[in-house]
C-alpha cells in the first residue's frame, strides 16, 4: 500500500517537470533535443520513466526519444558522478599529449571514456574539442579549464576532487 | 513525361518518378537492400549506385531515390558504377558474413566474397538497412522499433533495448527483412508471438474451431479499428486459422451454390 | 551604460539618435581597459582579471571615468591574457592577478608604459606598444573579427556605437531584396563553412522556391577539432551575426531563423541569447524590425554532440527532433529544407561578413582576394607553430606567410612537416607546397580544402600515418551510421591504420586504402562521407615513404608509433641522476652512480616514462 503511494507521488512530481518543459517551448516537436537537454540538467541525467512521459505528452514514439538519447553524446541514461570531468582529445590536444593523459587517467580509476568511477566521483568524458587549442591539452572540471595538463598533473587534479555533490551542483548552476 | 536513357535503353516515366522506377520499366535489374515500394526510399545501403552522366562529368547517384525531372542519361553497367556496386557489397559481406540472403544477391552481383575482415559487430547479421524501422512507423504506425545508437555502434533496437510496449506482433519487419535477421517465432505452448531479436511477445488468438494459433490478439484488435466497418462477419473471421477460415467459405459457398441450384 | 533602456527603436532615426547618444556620452578623458575573454585566455585565468580591474576601476572612480570592459577573443591566444588599455591600444601581455595594480597605477592613472608586459619579439628584441606593432597582427585584415577585441560583447550599446546596425537601416531603407542579392553577388562571398558555394547564388534560389514559410539558419555546429572561428565571432560579436541574419532574411523572404550551436559551447548559447534578447528589445528583431514591414526572428539550438550536424541536412534533422542523419540533397535544401520548407544555410563567418558587405559595397569586399576567392578568411592557427591562435587573412595570401610571419614559424626549432587545413576531413599539405595562395580552389587541388578554417601546423616528430588513424578515428566514431561506405568503410580504413602504425602492415594496405577511399567519395551518402578519406589520401600522397616505412622496414621515421622505435640513453648527455631508473615501470633500466644507466631492450615496455622524466634530455628515441 505505501508503495503505491509513493509511486503516485512520483509519477505527479514526473508530470510536473515534464509539462513545465515541454510548456517551455510550446510544446514544439521541433525542440524535442532542447526538452531532453532540459530534462538532463534538472535530473542529471534521462530517467526512463520522464523520457516515456515526455513520449507520451508529445505524443512522439519512444523509439524515436530513445533514438535521440543514443545519437547524441551529450545525453546520458546512467546518473553521472559528482563532478563532471571533460578532457580534450582534440586534434592539438592529442598531438599536445591528451590521447596518453586519457589513457593514464582510464588506468588510474578503472574506467572508459563516458563512463563514471564506481565510487561516483565523477564521470568521465573525452571531447573533441573545447575551442582552447592555443593552450593544450586542456581539461575541465565542473567547467573549470586547466590548461597545459600533463598526465601528472592531471592525475593531481582529479585526486583533490571532493566526493562532495553539492559542490559539482553548485558550480554547474553557476 | 522526361526520358531516361539507360545504358542505351530509352523509357518515359512520370516526373519526380526515380531512376530506379525507371529502370525496372526497362527491364535492367539494379540490386537493391534498403529499397522496398512500401516505404519512403532512404538510400542507406548505397547497393543502387548507378553513374548519371552530367555532359562535362559524371555523378555517382543511388537509383532508388534519385528524382527524374529532366530527360537524363544513366549508365548501369558501367565499369565505375559496376566497381561501386560491388565495393558496397563487400562492406555489407564483411559486416554480415553469415546471411544466405547476402550472400545469394552478391553472387547474382558477381562477388564472389569480400577481402576484407570482419571489423563490425553486427546483430545476427544486421545490414542496418532500417526496412524495419521504416515498415514499423510508416505502414504499421507504431514505430516501436528504431535506430539506436551512432556510427558502428548503430543497432535496430526497440526503446532500451527492453521488449516493447508498442509492438503489436504483426511480423511487418520481419517480411521485409533483406537478410533474414528479424525472425517471427511462434511460441505455440504458452499460445504467444515472439519478434526476435526484440524479445517483444504478444499473445496469439487461437482459432475458434480447431483451437490453432492464428494471429496476435494486438493485430486483430489493429485490423478491426483501422477497417472500420465492424461486422460481426469479419471478428468471426479474423478469429479463424486460414485453414479454418477457408473450409468455412468453402462451406458458404456450396451452400449458396446449394441454394441457387433448388 | 545602458543609456536606452527599454526603449524600442521605430525608425533608422531612432537608431542614429540612439548611437549619437551613445557617443556623446563618451568623454575624450575617460579611459578603459579591455580584457580579452576569448577561450584561451580564459582558460588563464582572464576571468578573474577582470573582476580585479573592474573592483580597481570602481575604487579609482572619480574625476576620471575608468571602465573596464570583458571583450572577445583578440587573437593572439598564445600570449594570453591580453588587456588592452585605451587610450594609446597599449598592448600588454601574460598579464596575471599581481600586474593589476601595477598596471591600473602606472598606466591607466599615470599614462606610462609598464614595459614588462609588452610584447617583445624574439628576432629583433624589439618591444611593441600596440597590437599593430605585432607581426602576428601586421599582416592581418579583419572584417568578420573587427569587433573582436574591442566591444563588450554582452551589450548591444556598444556594438551599436560603433556602427551596428547601419547595414540593416540601409537596406531597409534604401534598398529592395533584389539589391541586397546584387551587392552580395558582386562581393563574391562564398560559403565559410566548407563547401564554399556562392552566397549570393544560394540566397536567390531560396528566395525563389516555391513554398512558405521559408527559414534562415545559422550554423554553428564548429565541430572540427582545432577550430574555434566561429566560437570566437559567437562570443566576441555576435550582434554581427545577427544582423547579418536580418539582412539574409529580407533578401530571401523569411520570417524565421535558428541558430544551431555546438553543444560544448555554453557561453556562445549564453551571448547569443543575451544579444537576441538585447535585439527584441530595440525592436530590431521581431515584428516591423525598425518601423518597417519586416517581421523575423530567431530561436537559438543547442546541438546534442555529434560532429556531422555540421552538415546541413543533419543539422536540419536535429533542428526537427531527430538524430542528426543526413538524407541525399538531390533535391537541394533551399528547395525542401527543414521541415521540408525551402531553407537557406550559411555558417557563422559567412553571415557575419554580410554588414561589412553592406555598409562597404560588395566591391570593397570583392577588391580584396583572389580572381575566385573574395574577401577575408579566419583562421586557427594552432598546433607547432610558435604564435598560436585566432588570425583573420585575405584571401590569397601564401601558406608560408600565415605560419612564418604570422605564426612565427615552428617552434622548438624544429622542422615544418605539414599544415592541415580543413578539418577532419581536410588534408595534409607538406612544405613544397607552402607558397600555395589560400583559395578555395588552390586548396582543393592540393587535395584538402578550405573547410570552416583549422590550421594545424604539424612539426618533424608528427607521424603522418598517425595522423591519418587520428583523423580516421575520429570520423569513424562521429559517422552516423547510417551509409555502408562511411560506417563500414572507415572501420576497414582504421583497422588498417591500427595495424600499420603497430607495425603490422603488410604488402598492399596502401592500395587497399586508396581502394576504400575512392570508394567513400563515390559512394557516400554525405559530405562528412565522401570527404572522410582526404587525410589518408592527402597523407599517402605526399608522405609514401612514412607508410612505406611503417610497412616494410617496421619503423616509423617520426618515432610517434610505438613500438616502432627504441628508447636508449646517450651515456655522453646521461648524468647518472637515476630519475629514469626510479621512473620506470618495468625494471628495464640499470645503471650506477656516476655510471651512465643503459636501458635494457628485452625488458623495455616503451611506456615512454624516461624519455619523458629524464631532466638532461638524454633519453633518445631512435
Amino acid at each position: 500500500m505505501a508503495g503505491k503511494i509513493v509511486e503516485s507521488v512520483v509519477m505527479t512530481e514526473n508530470n510536473e517537470l515534464i509539462d513545465r518543459i515541454v510548456d517551455r517551448y510550446d510544446g514544439e516537436l521541433g525542440m524535442l533535443i532542447p526538452m531532453m537537454q532540459d530534462i538532463q540538467t534538472e535530473c542529471g541525467y534521462l530517467p526512463v520513466e520522464r523520457l516515456r512521459s515526455l513520449s507520451k505528452r508529445l505524443n512522439v514514439p519512444l523509439s524515436r526519444i530513445y533514438a535521440v538519447a543514443t545519437f547524441y553524446s551529450s545525453f546520458r541514461l546512467a546518473p553521472k558522478g559528482a563532478h563532471e570531468v571533460t578532457l580534450c582529445v582534440g586534434t592539438v590536444c592529442y598531438l599536445k599529449g591528451a590521447g596518453r593523459i586519457s589513457e593514464v587517467i582510464c588506468k588510474e580509476f578503472r574506467i572508459d571514456p563516458g563512463g563514471t568511477t564506481p565510487d561516483r566521483l565523477f564521470t568521465f568524458q573525452a571531447v573533441n574539442c573545447v575551442g582552447c587549442c592555443a593552450v593544450a591539452p586542456v581539461m575541465l572540471v565542473d567547467g573549470k579549464y586547466y590548461q597545459g595538463v600533463t598526465p601528472e598533473s592531471a592525475l593531481e587534479i582529479l585526486y583533490g576532487l571532493a566526493p562532495d555533490e553539492t559542490t559539482a551542483d553548485e558550480q554547474e548552476g553557476a | 513525361m522526361p526520358t531516361v536513357t539507360i545504358d542505351g535503353r530509352k523509357v518515359r516515366v512520370k516526373k519526380d518518378a526515380t531512376v530506379l522506377d525507371a529502370a525496372r520499366k526497362a527491364g535492367i535489374w539494379v540490386p537493391t537492400l534498403c529499397y522496398h515500394p512500401a516505404v519512403v526510399g532512404d538510400a542507406s545501403c548505397r547497393l543502387c549506385m548507378v553513374e548519371l552522366d552530367r555532359g562535362e562529368w559524371k555523378q555517382m547517384i543511388t537509383a532508388c531515390n534519385y528524382p527524374v525531372r529532366r530527360d537524363i542519361v544513366v549508365y548501369v553497367s558501367s565499369e565505375a558504377a559496376r566497381k561501386a556496386r560491388q565495393g558496397v557489397m563487400e562492406l555489407l559481406l564483411a559486416r554480415a558474413p553469415d546471411s544466405e540472403e547476402l550472400k545469394e544477391l552478391a553472387e547474382r552481383m558477381g562477388v564472389k566474397g569480400t577481402r576484407y575482415p570482419k571489423v563490425t559487430e553486427s546483430q545476427r547479421n544486421c545490414i542496418l538497412c532500417g526496412l524495419c524501422v521504416r515498415v514499423c512507423e510508416d505502414m504499421i504506425g507504431k514505430s516501436a522499433i528504431g535506430f539506436a545508437g551512432r556510427g558502428v555502434d548503430r543497432t535496430v533496437a526497440a526503446p532500451f533495448r527492453q521488449p516493447s510496449e508498442d509492438c503489436i506482433g504483426c511480423g511487418a519487419c520481419a517480411v521485409v527483412c533483406p537478410v533474414g535477421t528479424i525472425k517471427v517465432r511462434l511460441h505455440e505452448d504458452e499460445q504467444q508471438v515472439e519478434i526476435s531479436p526484440f524479445k517483444s511477445r504478444v499473445k496469439l488468438v487461437a482459432c475458434e474451431r480447431c483451437g490453432a494459433p492464428v494471429v496476435s490478439e494486438l493485430v486483430v484488435a489493429e485490423a478491426l479499428e483501422r477497417v472500420e466497418l465492424d461486422s460481426e462477419q469479419l471478428r468471426e473471421r479474423m478469429r479463424l486459422c486460414p485453414k479454418c477460415r477457408k473450409s468455412k467459405t468453402v462451406a458458404g459457398l456450396a451452400d449458396v451454390a446449394g441454394r441457387n441450384r433448388k | 551604460m545602458t543609456v536606452v533602456g527599454n526603449l524600442r527603436l521605430n525608425g533608422v532615426e531612432d537608431l542614429e539618435r540612439m548611437r549619437e547618444e551613445l557617443l556623446a556620452c563618451r568623454s575624450p578623458s575617460s579611459k578603459c581597459v579591455r580584457v580579452c575573454m576569448g577561450p584561451g585566455c580564459a582558460a588563464k585565468g582572464a576571468a578573474r582579471l577582470y573582476e580585479v580591474f573592474c573592483e580597481a576601476a570602481e575604487q579609482a572612480g572619480g574625476e576620471v571615468e575608468i571602465q573596464a570592459k570583458s571583450v572577445g577573443c583578440h587573437g593572439l591566444c598564445e600570449c594570453g591574457p591580453i588587456v588592452i588599455i585605451e587610450p594609446g591600444e597599449i598592448f600588454y601581455q601574460r598579464v596575471e592577478e599581481p600586474d593589476v595594480p601595477e598596471i591600473f597605477r602606472e598606466t591607466v592613472l599615470g599614462g606610462r608604459v609598464v614595459e614588462r608586459l609588452l610584447y617583445e619579439n624574439p628576432d629583433t628584441g624589439e618591444k611593441a606598444l600596440t597590437a599593430e606593432e605585432i607581426p602576428f597582427y601586421k599582416v592581418q585584415k579583419r572584417i568578420a573579427l573587427a569587433h573582436n577585441g574591442v566591444i563588450d560583447p554582452a551589450s548591444i550599446e556598444d556594438y551599436v556605437a560603433e556602427g551596428g546596425y547601419t547595414a540593416l537601416a540601409k537596406v531597409l531603407t534604401s534598398m529592395a531584396p533584389e539589391e541586397v542579392l546584387g551587392e552580395v553577388e558582386r562581393a563574391g562571398l562564398r560559403g565559410r563553412g566548407g563547401g564554399g558555394f556562392a552566397t549570393a547564388r544560394k540566397w536567390r534560389s531560396c528566395r525563389q522556391a516555391k513554398g512558405s514559410p521559408k527559414y534562415v539558419i545559422c550554423n554553428g555546429d564548429e565541430g572540427d577539432p582545432g577550430a574555434f572561428m566561429d566560437r570566437a565571432i559567437m562570443e566576441g560579436d555576435p550582434h554581427a551575426i545577427i544582423e547579418g541574419m536580418i539582412i539574409g532574411a529580407y533578401a530571401i523572404g523569411s520570417r524565421q531563423g535558428y541558430i544551431y550551436v555546438r553543444n560544448e559551447y555554453p557561453l556562445s548559447v549564453e551571448r547569443l541569447r543575451g544579444a537576441i534578447e538585447q535585439a527584441r528589445e530595440l525592436g530590431l528583431l521581431g515584428r516591423h524590425i525598425l518601423g518597417s514591414s519586416l517581421s523575423f526572428d530567431i530561436r537559438i539550438n543547442r546541438g546534442g554532440g555529434a560532429f556531422v550536424c555540421g552538415e546541413s541536412t543533419a543539422l536540419m534533422a536535429s533542428l526537427e527532433g531527430r538524430p542528426g542523419e543526413p538524407r541525399a540533397k538531390y533535391i537541394h535544401t533551399v528547395e525542401s529544407g527543414l521541415n521540408g520548407k525551402p531553407t537557406n544555410l550559411n555558417n557563422v563567418e559567412t553571415w557575419a561578413n554580410v554588414p561589412a558587405i553592406i555598409n562597404r559595397g560588395g566591391e570593397w569586399f570583392a577588391s580584396i582576394g583572389t580572381e575566385k576567392s573574395k574577401g577575408t578568411k579566419v583562421f586557427c592557427l594552432v598546433g607547432k607553430v610558435k604564435y598560436t591562435g585566432l588570425v583573420e587573412v585575405p584571401m590569397g595570401i601564401t601558406l608560408r606567410r600565415i605560419v612564418e610571419e604570422i605564426g612565427g614559424g615552428v617552434r622548438d626549432d624544429k622542422r615544418f612537416k605539414a599544415i592541415q587545413t580543413g578539418g577532419p576531413s581536410g588534408g595534409c599539405i607538406p612544405s613544397q607546397y607552402l607558397d600555395t595562395l589560400v583559395d578555395f580552389d588552390e586548396l582543393t587541388k592540393l587535395g584538402s580544402m578550405m573547410g570552416s578554417g583549422g590550421m594545424i601546423v604539424m612539426d618533424e616528430d608528427t607521424c603522418m600515418v598517425h595522423v591519418a588513424k587520428y583523423f580516421t578515428n575520429f570520423l569513424q566514431k562521429e559517422s552516423c551510421g547510417k551509409c555502408t561506405p562511411c560506417r563500414e568503410g572507415l572501420a576497414q580504413m582504421l583497422h588498417i591504420l591500427q595495424r600499420i602504425t603497430k607495425g603490422e602492415g603488410e604488402e598492399g594496405d596502401v592500395e587497399v586504402l586508396e581502394g576504400l577511399a575512392e570508394l567513400l567519395e563515390g559512394t557516400a551518402l554525405c559530405a562528412l562521407g565522401k570527404t572522410a578519406a582526404n587525410p589518408v589520401i592527402s597523407t599517402i600522397r605526399y608522405f609514401r615513404d612514412e607508410y612505406d616505412a611503417h610497412i616494410q622496414e617496421r619503423r616509423c621515421p617520426a618515432k610517434e608509433c610505438r613500438g616502432l622505435f627504441r628508447y636508449e640513453i646517450d651515456p655522453e648527455a646521461c648524468k647518472a641522476c637515476g630519475i629514469c631508473l626510479k621512473n620506470c615501470p618495468s625494471d628495464a633500466i640499470t645503471g650506477q652512480k656516476k655510471v651512465p644507466h643503459v636501458i635494457n631492450q628485452e625488458k623495455c615496455t616503451l611506456c615512454g616514462a624516461c624519455w619523458e622524466k629524464c631532466p638532461f634530455t638524454a633519453v633518445l628515441k631512435v
